[in-house]
């Protein structure tokens, strides 16, 4: 079904997006300061926040974890992913255990995290990663189960090298399913950076919002929230657009 | 030479090969990568780590002694009735709320943004705002619980109720069956296979706010129990505690698989 964007669209969306607002509002009047903040509260903190430079710099210390943590997790789970996409008895023999990972609740590790490594930067990416990690490897290799044996014997028929192999089969044909690993990654990497910053050392948007609730300065809560919905949502958009690009590129498996 | 001839090999299917040698079947190469995967841990630990870190063979000495201490069954059983009573909340509320988002579009429009958002939004971050509304209890888990669930039941049901083809409605009108009918015995089966895939996502997202909740909260729990052992230096017997979170992630995987084929033999989703 094909949404028309008419005008009766944007005139509904506009008037329920005004009608949270507008509930946003009341009930920051109506309820106990230390339960719920007007808007407009939130967003004048939101703006004496930007202003002071707090929120750049908080939001600055977020990114470089969840980048890190990101990063890692693809420059490590893509090329095991295409690895065991190539090497099958590998790829049987590992199988149950990188299901078996991708179900975990990685979270169920940060207090074992926490009592190993203590405080600091790199348990925190490792939480990130951790959190990261499997869904790029389980796509992958779901991917590479699906790299029809044709095309590597078409490919030995014409005598390719073992990395011309790589080039112009394994890794093309992968790729899409790494991107949607990578979708999900973002997504989880997310989950993990705020775990990281409230469970381990208290920094970036995670510590604004634990510094808000523990002063019972809801407004500042609500606007870290806030951000981090606009985040989530952003960061969600750009997987669904990475994942789009490559899937072109998946051709008919089916 | 020798590199064609493993990358044959490789190439080749795994099933219908008859002659494939006893140590090749893949419950023998998993059985091996296991014991190399808990070898590589176990020697890890000895020579790394110190010595309170959890390793097989310590887990394995107290796995079934922390299985029968009625404490963490009692942590057990709270994490899971959270997680259980969560999802059926999820799924009873998603479902109305994502049947009435694709089949009626001012509910669509009037509702996406705020769907669409709350979605993308990881829930540990709301935490604090539902300790402070629900107390340092077991309600704030369960308030996260449904948080973090409800809305990939929704999103996945409305996508379900908007793509019933079109021609399953024409037929239900032609026989005069009246709108609620329709939705019920017509677009409620069809989106079935996407409000599963849904309940697949959310028992995932699930189970970690309920872990997340009970760090935070302090509540009994598997994830307390985890918090309070790591903390007081008994990481084996809370990996134990780690090691049944993933059995029933594993588990749950496996039912909504199973239910999906026995009941739903019918529903292939593509993509």
């Amino acid at each position: 079904m094909k949404l028309r964007h008419g005008r009766a669209e944007y005139l509904t969306i506009a008037a329920s997006l005004a009608l949270g607002a507008l509930a946003w509002e009341v009930a920051g009047h109506s309820t106990s300061g230390a339960f719920w903040a007007p808007l407009s509260a939130t967003l004048k903190n939101l703006w004496d926040i930007t202003r002071e430079g707090v929120l750049l710099r908080q939001c600055a210390s977020s990114f470089q974890l969840y980048v890190s943590g990101l990063m890692l997790a693809i420059a490590v789970g893509a090329p095991l992913g295409v690895l065991l996409a190539r090497v099958a008895w590998l790829r049987t023999a590992l199988d149950p255990y990188i299901m078996m990972l991708y179900a975990t609740p990685m979270v169920a590790l940060v207090p074992f995290i926490l009592s190993i490594m203590g405080f600091g930067f790199a348990p925190k990416v490792l939480v990130v990663f951790l959190f990261a990690v499997f869904p790029v490897i389980y796509n992958t290799v779901e991917g590479a189960r699906s790299v029809r044996p044709e095309l590597i014997e078409v490919a030995h028929a014409f005598r390719s090298r073992e990395w011309q192999l790589w080039r112009d089969v394994m890794i093309p044909y992968t790729l899409p399913f790494t991107m949607t690993g990578i979708r999900q990654a973002i997504a989880r990497g997310l989950v993990g950076m705020i775990v990281a910053e409230f469970f381990l050392s208290p920094s970036g948007l995670g510590q604004m919002i634990m510094m808000g609730s523990q002063n019972f300065d809801t407004a500042g809560m609500l606007s870290a929230i806030l951000v981090i919905v606009v985040v989530g949502v952003g960061l969600m958009d750009l997987g669904r657009l990475l994942e789009n690009r490559f899937a072109v590129w998946r051709g008919e498996t089916r | 030479m020798t590199a064609v001839g493993t990358a044959l090999a490789a190439g080749q299917p795994a099933a219908g090969n008859g002659t494939r040698p006893w140590y090749a079947a893949p419950l023998a190469l998993q059985l091996a990568a296991g014991v190399v995967l808990l070898g590589a841990w176990e020697i890890g630990v000895r020579m790394l780590a110190p010595a309170y870190v959890a390793r097989p063979s310590r887990v394995v000495v107290v796995f079934l002694r922390v299985l029968s201490d009625a404490q963490f069954l009692a942590a057990a059983a709270a994490t899971l009735r959270a997680v259980l009573e969560g999802l059926l909340l999820s799924i009873m509320l998603g479902t109305v709320i994502g049947l009435a988002m694709g089949r009626v579009v001012a509910v669509e429009r009037g509702l996406r943004y705020y769907v669409n958002s709350l979605f993308a939004t990881p829930m540990v971050a709301i935490l604090p705002l539902m300790s402070l509304w629900f107390g340092y209890d077991g309600d704030a888990r369960l308030a996260t619980v449904v948080f973090a669930a409800l809305f990939s039941v929704v999103v996945n049901t409305c996508d379900g109720a908007r793509a019933v083809p079109n021609d399953y409605l024409e037929v239900a009108h032609s026989f005069r069956a009246r709108g609620w009918r329709t939705l019920l015995d017509v677009v409620l089966p069809a989106s079935l296979p996407y409000l599963l895939a849904g309940v697949r996502l959310a028992a995932g997202r699930a189970l970690v706010a309920a872990v997340v909740a009970e760090f935070f909260v302090s509540i009994p729990g598997l994830g307390y129990y985890i918090l309070f052992n790591s903390r007081t230096f008994k990481h084996s017997e809370a990996f134990v505690a780690v090691i049944v979170l993933v059995a029933v992630g594993v588990g749950f995987d496996a039912l909504i698989n199973w239910i999906t084929r026995r009941y739903l033999p019918w529903a292939r989703r593509g993509g």
